[in-house]
């Protein structure tokens, strides 16, 4: 995997507007991204419903971790009023 | 590594407080490096102590060893300063890519199971090995997407990766099963096709179907559902047939039970444990 094509991974697994527009065209999408014509190729049959599951269970454990971040930040902040 | 088959748990802020009181029926805790990168020195040794209680192995998710990218040398630095504070038994990290392109994933992402992808893994290990000191045991992950660009079925991808990297194996059984079910492949005979010689650490969870908008269902690896049947079964398979003494690591990381069901989970992982050594010598 080059960089790139590891790049764009990323981009469509947390870029809402990126994916959209990716599997309205994932050809086209790709080549605009720069990816080489093999990395485009393999996009082109890229697995949609793990595409989807993908980005949803990303976020969702983005969103654990700010609930679980934001959980820590309030207990330190009892901790250090009441020291 | 220890010389018998042990059998441990995830050590998550949740769970110290059970692990302290029934540290005589736990074997080994797993503590999440990356939890522990920022951390004073007040911290370190805290985790060191509990190494005197306790053995502990390191686990690490931030690194993106399966990546062209190089790994950051800022991340191995810090890495090697918790491992040189706690000296825990061993290490490892994930086979996976964890951001691309200047953006964090946030979570782990299975990369493409191709020969450039090892060339990659081979490299980073070998960065990590070097500013570390010592080699990791690599984990497979779990996917919910066939990754893209993948020239080879998972169970042969894994094969390889001991021998490029020189690294052994830490089998997540349930990342094993959660793939089998999600891209029809069979757990049981991909387990025969790992160089089992090379797998030492063991990782246990449970997950949950999710559904896609087309109705179509996944197993996602979670953490916080209760192992499932099918992943104990794998255990009894894989003690038969590997040589090495194993260490099985329980992970959970949230909707926790009580501390009673976690013991109970071990204790079906020493059952499945038992029933494989048996197999295997009979």
């Amino acid at each position: 995997m080059s960089a790139s094509l590891e790049a764009y991974l990323a981009r469509l697994y947390l870029d809402r507007d990126a994916r959209a527009a990716f599997v309205a065209d994932p050809g086209g999408a790709a080549r605009r991204a720069g990816l080489n014509e093999a990395e485009v190729a393999t996009l082109e049959h890229v697995d949609r419903v793990g595409l989807e599951l993908t980005a949803r269970s990303l976020a969702a454990k983005r969103a654990q971790r700010t609930v679980r971040r934001s959980w820590l930040r309030r207990l330190l902040a009892r901790w250090r009023w009441r020291s | 590594m220890s010389r018998v088959d042990r059998v441990g748990l995830g050590w998550r802020p949740e769970l110290a407080a059970g692990i302290l009181a029934h540290v005589d029926a736990i074997d080994v805790v797993e503590v999440i490096a990356d939890d522990y990168v920022a951390a004073g020195l007040r911290d370190l040794r805290a985790l060191r102590t509990l190494g005197t209680q306790v053995p502990v192995l390191l686990h690490g998710v931030g690194l993106g060893l399966a990546s062209a990218a190089p790994v950051e040398t800022r991340r191995l630095d810090g890495l090697a300063r918790v491992i040189g504070a706690v000296e825990p038994e061993a290490w490892s990290e994930h086979l996976a890519f964890v951001r691309g392109g200047g953006r964090e994933l946030g979570h782990l992402a299975a990369p493409p199971r191709s020969e450039a992808t090892l060339a990659g893994l081979a490299a980073n290990v070998a960065r990590a090995r070097a500013v570390v000191g010592t080699a990791p045991a690599l984990e497979n992950v779990a996917t919910l997407i066939d990754p893209p660009g993948s020239e080879r079925a998972e169970p042969v991808w894994l094969a390889e990766v001991p021998a490029v990297t020189g690294c052994d194996l830490l089998l997540d059984l349930h990342n094993l099963h959660a793939n089998a079910v999600n891209f029809g492949f069979d757990a049981r005979a991909a387990l025969r096709d790992l160089p089992l010689a090379r797998v030492r650490q063991v990782h246990l969870a449970g997950g949950a179907w999710i559904t896609a908008r087309s109705g179509e269902r996944r197993v996602l690896d979670d953490h916080r559902h209760d192992v499932p049947e099918a992943v104990f079964e794998l255990l009894g398979e894989l003690a038969a047939l590997a040589p090495a003494p194993l260490t099985v690591i329980l992970e959970r990381d949230g909707d926790y039970p009580t501390f009673a069901r976690l013991l109970e989970e071990l204790e079906r992982a020493r059952a499945a444990l038992s029933r494989g050594r048996m197999q295997a010598a009979a």
